[in-house]
């Protein structure tokens, strides 16, 4: 049997589409997300002991179960469950948030806790106020610190947004399935996929390293 | 430990024997000291047979078996500079800790400029700090505690603006003239991490005097020093002391406690064992514990 790579280039405002959904999600969830997590991280080390729990459990529970499980229990059973359709695009946006809200805010929290003790001490003794120290001294360092492993949750995402072909969205996954099985070209078509997954994560991932590098250099974080 | 005292020692410059010399010649006469063109003088300084601070019977224990302080007490007057030496865990740190509100106490009280500002609620075991006192009172840690996030000059501004509303650019101003005078202007926009050791506690102590202490309190700022760095900061503590600043200095370094100190305070267990002149508590010690200690210290 004989490859031909350039069928699949036929297809290419088709995989340009799917490419357009898988990164609009992926942006999406990337946002909220960690703009949860965020705030997540605040609630899991709150001196507030319900609100701990409460952050605890849900952290634990998405970590803890299968994305694939998430995103079809948001598809299928929600809509039950609220007695309202949703569409898939909801359904995928939602569970993806969700888990990197859980994901991103162990990211956050794990930078908070990385800040010295010491640090806190000097700031007592130079008089600043609570909030002062959180402003300026604990949030700026947790958020720059958090920068290296957030862009590494974001590639995960990037790359975990395949599952959401499960539910019938049209990102490139699900295109390039569809493109395929139609032409029976499974070697040429996903093989192409792949690569075209890898061109856009390489890059990210390269970023990741660059950034670390150069926040060590500077800041020593 | 000893070899590392004696390379310091060794390395110490000229400039640090002459600023301890001109110290020294005025050692005896510490209330000549306070008043002889005093940069530092505090309003407490002129209250007349009053303490700059009183330290009342303090009592810390971290668990019922783990008792730090056992009723120590102390007097520290105007324009003097305190040593305290003793062994690790004789609670040295953990007093200059108390004193700047880092540490909750079980009872007893510290009293700045006839002020009380620090006390023990024994009823709901918990310790009472009056702020606007003890943000008279700055400190200079061990290990480094600048911000790695920002510039030597925004180490610097950060509290005046932020605490006493300052302007930027008066702080900033304020700021660049002690990192001259420091020796650091040309670092004002580096950040933290590209200084060297004695250059961060130089900044720290710069950033402290930001906010115009009455008194400053140094908890072995050089002990995590390289050797070759210690010189550098002592001189610039030196600086002070010939300003006046009161200061309270717990340290590992005898020959600088020996320099520096216009008293020496013997503290273990928990207590004040003894307290002198450098030259009664270093040539001629009282105590049996403070006579063990010191030959520990020397004779090793």
């Amino acid at each position: 049997m004989t490859y031909d790579f350039s069928i699949v280039l036929g297809y290419w405002q088709a995989l340009l589409q799917g490419l357009g959904l898988t990164l609009k999600l992926t942006l999406l969830c990337a946002a909220a997300g960690s703009a949860l997590g965020f705030f997540v991280s605040l609630a899991r080390v709150s001196s507030i002991k319900p609100l701990r729990w409460i952050s605890t459990l849900y952290v634990e529970f998405f970590r803890g179960t299968p994305v694939l499980i998430q995103l079809f229990w948001f598809f299928f059973c929600l809509p039950i469950a609220i007695g309202t359709d949703i569409s898939n695009f909801v359904a995928a946006t939602l569970s993806l948030t969700l888990y990197t809200g859980a994901i991103t805010s162990e990211t956050f929290r794990a930078s908070l806790k990385s800040i010295r003790k010491e640090e806190i001490d000097a700031c007592i003794a130079l008089g600043l106020s609570r909030i002062s120290q959180v402003l300026y001294v604990i949030l700026p360092q947790a958020i720059l610190r958090a920068i290296p492993t957030l862009l590494s949750n974001f590639v995960s995402l990037f790359k975990e947004s395949a599952l959401v072909s499960a539910v019938g969205m049209a990102d490139l996954m699900f295109v390039g399935q569809n493109i395929s099985s139609n032409i029976a070209r499974p070697v040429e078509v996903l093989t192409m996929v792949a690569l075209i997954y890898f061109v856009v994560a390489f890059p990210l991932t390269r970023a990741v390293t660059v950034v670390e590098r150069k926040m060590l250099a500077k800041l020593a974080i | 430990m000893l070899r590392a005292a004696a390379f310091a020692r060794h390395l110490r410059s000229k400039e640090v024997v002459t600023t301890m010399n001109k110290i020294m010649s005025n050692k005896t006469a510490t209330q000549e000291f306070a008043t002889a063109g005093s940069q530092y003088k505090t309003a407490a300084a002129g209250v007349s047979g009053q303490p700059l601070v009183r330290i009342s019977n303090l009592h810390k224990s971290y668990s019922p078996t783990v008792q730090v302080l056992k009723g120590l007490n102390l007097d520290m007057a105007a324009g003097e500079r305190l040593v305290v030496i003793g062994p690790s865990g004789g609670g040295k740190s953990t007093l200059l800790r108390v004193m700047m509100g880092l540490e909750e106490v079980n009872s007893g009280s510290v009293n700045f400029a006839g002020q009380e500002y620090i006390c023990a609620d024994e009823s709901k075991q918990k310790t009472k700090i009056n702020l606007d006192v003890r943000k008279q009172i700055g400190m200079v840690f061990q290990h480094y505690t600048l911000f790695p996030h920002l510039t030597i000059l925004q180490n610097l501004t950060l509290a005046p603006r932020k605490v006493r509303g300052e302007s930027n650019a008066s702080a900033e101003e304020r700021g660049m003239a002690l990192l001259t005078r420091f020796g650091l202007g040309a670092k004002a926009n580096a950040y933290p991490n590209q200084l060297s050791g004695g250059q961060k506690q130089r900044v720290a102590i710069a950033r402290a005097l930001m906010l115009d202490p009455k008194l400053m309190l140094f908890d072995e700022v050089t002990s995590a020093l390289d050797p070759e760095l210690v010189a550098e900061v002592e001189q610039v503590i030196m600086q002070l002391a010939e300003q006046g600043m009161p200061m309270m200095i717990v340290t590992h370094d005898m020959w600088f406690a020996k320099n520096i100190a216009s008293r020496v305070v013997f503290c273990a267990g928990g207590v004040v064992v003894e307290e002198g002149t450098p030259d009664e508590i270093f040539n001629a010690p009282k105590h049996e514990r403070t006579r063990e200690f010191l030959n520990r210290v020397f004779h090793i």
